[in-house]
């Protein structure tokens, strides 16, 4: 088991190089030049040259990404371009806000996706079932900024009372009944769009059980059909929902990039949005790397929960 | 993926094909719905220029923002322009970017997946770090990098979800590769000494189509819904040309007015062919799934 | 940055040049121009939204206008100027000019402390003009070029010389270049400066909390020297908070629902939404903000052909693009860089009042080169602009000129048109100076930086130097025009259509909010309606 850890560990190395080469690259792609938008209001060429020796951008690409990367090992991302706030505080600042809204979603989605899911597999081809599976899948295929500003516009006004606030935030710690208040809307926007998935991986993980020998065995028994749902097929389920789950942290962010937008929330997601038009180099190399280590690591943690919940799994070989 | 014989081998003779898509369409109503809805949008897309009552780019400053009436059935925006002329042709635009952003991710993931999984060796892990590494990247970010580096054209938005999609296929692709190749009809095919792509092509390849066959279903409608993340977010196709995903970030500034028929009339359009392409992917999926029949 | 590619909400909120907070008297420091008669009270907060995220909270680095929204709440320059363009006292007292006009001397107040607790006095504001004008990454080098030396002649007195006479020198003075901060919390705060200038300003309120893309909140400066007409000791107000929110909808819609007490953004097609919603006040008055196509007029691209140029200014309908377009009628018809607010400006000077396709046409037939096809390059994202974009488009086509829109990053535009490689024509709105010399000398003077056409007469060259070297008012008004004629009309470096409004939105219980030309709130004169 630790050597698997320890292999896994290894092997986010070359996978973290491959993304931060990656990013440094395509972001250099783009024709605009960033230190001509940085270089403030009536730039003379002296100017630009000035400004782009102070960012580093007149060393050829190689050594801007040993440079950047050598100071990345030690904890330093760098500073934002534009605001020359230094990255890892820009990122610091805004991972709880992505990660409150994340773990929200992940729990309005999994809810739902749990009592949905049980329904529509013990009910399966019903009515019940074609509904729900066809509302759900509705859910995923609604396209979530428009969803988003469709519930915007649901509460300003249309829901009498301004229930809840078209957006902004505020810090749980400064004020939680309005933080949960602003939480909600969001939340749901992002839950929505991966419910359906969610809900899927429910019902035909609970198909798959159903189907086994122990189960057959359990209501030939003549146990009730709660029973037999709640305390053998449930159990054996929540397996390959665990793995979804883990998963979702991609989709989670991906659901952040755009809702943050819409509700105007300061996370990561909005962070990264902002800054690749207006090509603040370090913050996108800062949000990419800080993200697809979370998204390794919650990978890696998922697979490892998975042996735990599941004996039969062994970690002899490289992963298929 | 369990040893049970697959319920459609694709390259079978035609007659038997024709007769298990029957059986599908019987058997899984889901499926029926599925299809006759993607009939629908193909319809709309191919004849989009004998259907649209007007021309979708003609501004007509004196119509300006007229709600739904008979002469226009979803209104104009704010030029004057008729917005159901504009979701009819706005169809090409989602559906090409679709299957053309599909096509990408599938040629080159299945490629990848298929050459790890066959050849394995060093090519396996070293395209296989490349494909964690695409698929540790946050997929919208990807995208809207992509697209800023080649620029906010179509095609390159096309491009730039193909990227994305490309780890799914390359991962699927292999896995299955790996399931099939200790098979015994392959080791028998290979001390036959039958060249390895043709193994590839004749032997493994058609025993994981249908799993791919579901994964670009679900691919397409993902690859709609990206397109219109990416014209919100301001990455999308040339004015005036019309494109839903583009008339949605064009008309939703509409929507405090309380014109909503503006952006209703592309949100419903994507929303109908996102849905028909997940609708018909699960159907798919319940239908091709062995596992799932079994326990039917 | 004070120059946008025209995204249109952007463009219409960007006015750039610095108008006090008072109403045209010389006698210096704030006045509420809103009489309303009543009391003004004391206390409360008002949360005022802007359209984007401020970068840069140094007035050295500043290249945003937006940044400026937090700047007037917690600095103070050294002079400022009334909606109408006349200079004022503020730190200072209007300086005294020497005859040659190269030498300035400011008297400086005697009772404004940073709100560090250190001292304004004339060595700070020599520390300050000097770390503007001489640190390599200043970004107000240029305004400040005219500046030979700084020199403290007393503790309240600072003289300023020039290397030439510059008559529109005084005029940078009343905005970021003129903003004076504390030595002290400025060296402190290092590299973090840009975004926690907490208590370096000495301005009537004082930042206490910053977070990106939130909010920026302030509280009242007790201390602060500025006083109203009527003697009331200024500000009112306890608790100032400015959020960006960049959607023009949301922005909108936080005010209706009361979330937001002020916006100076509101989207054209809004406007008679909040003008019929009688519990909001909507001001609107004319800027000095230009927008304008910008052609490439460099050697071997299209527009290096000027009757090109006067065949789109002839072929396009001003008065329907201000009216059916994103301004929705918000702003003015332009011909010109030259709005009613300028001295300069000429009201009978409109050489395109109407369109004229057939006179279009005929320029274009008359090079003899087939018919008139260019690249129209917007940014892309921007719906406001782009809808702009369609209806010229359609409005040229009857003049038989086929007007491509593409759509790039608003970096690559500016990159293109900096380096003049831009093909067709760009969307550029200018935000716009008191003085004429702001809207003028850098976009037509050949190989300044703001030339972006690549623009090279050199009558206009010599008529803009003129204009500098004059004192007199007339003097150089009878020169701007002269110039005017010849890069708009005989031989165009752009193509202008429209001014800006400054608007300014409130909830009715604010008062003593007044609108200025460059958009940007005045919170000292603000109170709240118990």
């Amino acid at each position: 088991m630790t050597t698997y850890i320890l292999r896994r560990l290894l092997l986010m190395i070359p996978v973290a190089l491959l993304v931060t080469i990656g990013i440094f690259v395509i972001i250099r792609i783009a024709p605009g030049d960033p230190v001509r938008t940085y270089a403030g209001e009536n730039p003379d060429e002296a100017t630009i040259a000035a400004v782009r020796t102070q960012l580093g951008l007149d060393q050829p690409l190689p050594i801007q990404y040993a440079a950047w990367l050598s100071r990345a090992v030690q904890g330093d991302l760098g500073r934002s371009f534009q605001t020359k706030q230094r990255v890892v505080e820009a990122i610091a600042e805004r991972l709880p806000v992505t990660f409150e809204l994340g773990a929200a979603a992940l729990l309005i989605s999994v809810t739902v996706a749990l009592v949905v899911g049980v329904i529509s597999a013990v009910k399966r081809n019903s009515v019940i079932d074609l509904v729900t599976t066809s509302v759900t899948l509705a859910g995923v295929s609604f396209p979530n900024f428009y969803l988003g500003l469709l519930l915007i516009l649901l509460f300003a006004y249309v829901v009498p009372g301004h229930l809840l606030p078209p957006g902004g935030w505020t810090p749980f710690a400064t004020d939680p009944g309005d933080n949960l208040r602003r939480l909600i809307l969001p939340a749901i926007t992002i839950a929505t769009a991966s419910l359906a998935v969610n809900l899927r991986q429910v019902r035909s993980s609970l198909l798959d059980v159903f189907g086994q020998d122990y189960v057959r065995t359990a209501r030939a028994k003549g146990l009730r059909e709660r029973a037999v749902v709640v305390r053998h097929a449930l159990k054996n389920a929540l397996i390959p929902v665990v793995t979804i789950i883990g998963i979702q942290v991609g989709a989670i962010i991906e659901g952040a990039i755009i809702t943050e937008t819409i509700f105007f929330i300061p996370g990561i997601g909005r962070l990264a949005v902002q800054a690749i038009p207006s090509q603040d180099y370090p913050i996108v190399q800062g949000v990419v790397l800080v993200s697809a280590l979370s998204f390794m690591l919650s990978t890696l943690a998922v697979d490892i929960l998975y042996a735990f919940l599941d004996p039969r799994i062994s970690f002899g070989g490289v992963e298929a | 993926m369990s040893g049970a014989t697959l319920p459609v081998v694709l390259p079978a003779r035609s007659e038997g094909r024709t007769h298990a898509i029957r059986y599908f369409l019987r058997k899984n109503p889901r499926m029926l719905v599925g299809v006759v809805l993607l009939a629908i949008l193909l319809f709309v897309a191919l004849f989009a220029p004998l259907i649209a009552p007007y021309d979708p780019i003609k501004v007509v400053v004196t119509d300006a923002l007229e709600p739904p009436s008979i002469d226009h059935l979803l209104g104009t925006d704010d030029l004057g322009r008729d917005v159901f002329s504009r979701v009819l042709w706005g169809s090409r635009v989602s559906l090409s970017v679709g299957l053309i952003s599909v096509t990408i991710g599938f040629l080159v993931g299945v490629t990848i997946g298929l050459l790890a999984g066959y050849l394995g060796g060093t090519f396996d892990l070293l395209a296989m770090r490349v494909i964690d590494a695409l698929l540790a990247f946050p997929a919208l970010v990807l995208a809207i990098a992509i697209t800023a580096a080649l620029g906010p054209q179509i095609q390159n938005a096309m491009i730039a979800i193909g990227v994305v999609a490309v780890p799914g296929y390359a991962r699927l692709t292999r896995g299955q590769v790996l399931a099939v190749r200790s098979r015994e009809y392959i080791a028998a095919a290979r001390t036959v000494g039958v060249p390895p792509l043709r193994i590839v092509l004749r032997h493994i390849f058609p025993n994981i189509a249908n799993s791919l066959v579901v994964q670009a279903t679900l691919a397409t409608a993902f690859a709609i819904l990206a397109e219109a993340a990416l014209s919100f977010l301001g990455l999308g196709p040339q004015p005036p040309y019309p494109s839903w995903g583009q008339d949605i970030n064009y008309s939703q500034r509409y929507l405090a007015n309380m014109k909503w028929w503006m952006s209703a009339g592309p949100g419903i359009a994507i929303f109908i062919a996102v849905f028909t392409f997940n609708f018909l992917g699960d159907a798919l999926r319940d239908a091709l799934d062995p596992r799932l029949r079994r326990s039917g | 940055m004070a120059r946008t590619i025209s995204r249109a909400i952007a463009v219409l909120a960007a006015l750039a040049i610095v108008l006090g907070a008072c109403t045209g008297t010389t006698s210096g420091g704030p006045s509420s121009s809103a009489a309303t008669g009543a009391k003004a009270a004391y206390g409360g907060s008002v949360t005022f939204a802007m359209n984007s995220d401020i970068s840069n909270m140094d007035p050295m680095l500043s290249g945003l206008f937006v940044d400026r929204h937090l700047m007037y709440a917690m600095y103070d320059s050294l002079v400022r100027v009334t909606p109408k363009g006349e200079i004022i006292p503020w730190l200072s007292a209007l300086p005294t000019v020497s005859g040659d006009g190269k030498s300035y001397t400011f008297k400086l107040r005697t009772d404004v402390k940073y709100h560090d607790g250190t001292t304004l006095d004339a060595e700070s504001v020599k520390w300050n003009l000097d770390r503007y004008r001489l640190t390599k990454e200043s970004l107000r080098l240029g305004e400040l070029a005219p500046v030979d030396s700084v020199t403290v002649v007393d503790p309240s007195t600072v003289r300023v010389d020039l290397k030439t006479a510059s008559a529109p020198f005084l005029s940078v003075l009343v905005d970021r270049s003129g903003m004076m901060l504390s030595r002290k919390t400025v060296e402190a705060g290092g590299a973090d400066f840009t975004r926690k200038a907490f208590n370096a300003g000495s301005g009537p309120f004082i930042l206490t909390e910053a977070v990106k893309d939130d909010h920026y909140a302030f509280k009242k400066n007790p201390d602060w020297w500025g006083k109203a007409a009527n003697g009331d000791k200024l500000p009112y107000l306890d608790q100032v908070i400015i959020k960006p929110i960049t959607d023009g909808d949301v922005r909108l819609t936080n005010v209706r629902t009361g979330q937001v007490q002020a916006t100076n953004a509101v989207t054209g097609k809004d406007v008679p939404t909040v003008k019929g919603d009688n519990t909001l006040v909507y001001q609107e008055i004319a800027g000095v903000g230009y927008n304008s196509l910008v052609p490439n007029r460099a050697p071997s691209f299209i527009f290096n052909e000027k009757r090109y140029i006067q065949a789109v200014d002839l072929a396009m309908d001003r008065a329907e693009l201000l009216a059916k377009g994103p301004a929705q009628g918000v702003g003015v018809v332009a011909y010109g860089p030259y709005a009613p607010s300028h001295f300069a400006y000429d009201p009978g000077f409109k050489p395109f009042e109407k369109p004229d396709v057939a006179a279009a046409k005929k320029l274009v037939a008359d090079v003899g080169k087939g018919p008139l096809k260019f690249e129209l390059l917007v940014s892309s994202g921007d719906a406001a602009t782009l809808q702009f974009a369609q209806l010229l488009k359609a409005q040229l086509e009857k003049a038989d000129i086929t007007m491509d829109i593409k759509t790039l990053l608003f970096n690559e535009i500016v990159t293109l048109q900096q380096q003049h490689k831009h093909p067709g024509m760009t969307l550029i709105g200018w935000s716009g100076r008191i003085d004429p010399d702001g809207n003028t000398y850098d976009f037509n003077y050949t190989g300044r930086p703001n030339n972006d056409s690549a623009y090279s007469n050199k009558e206009v060259d010599s008529l803009l130097d003129q204009t500098r070297t004059a004192t007199d008012a007339a003097k150089r008004k009878d020169l701007f025009l002269k110039a005017q004629q010849i890069f708009v009309v005989d031989d165009p470096s752009r193509v202008f259509y429209s001014f800006n409004a400054a608007q300014l939105l409130t909830a009715k219980a604010i008062q003593g909010f007044s609108v200025f030309p460059d958009q940007l709130p005045r919170f000292e004169t603000v109170w709240v309606q118990k």
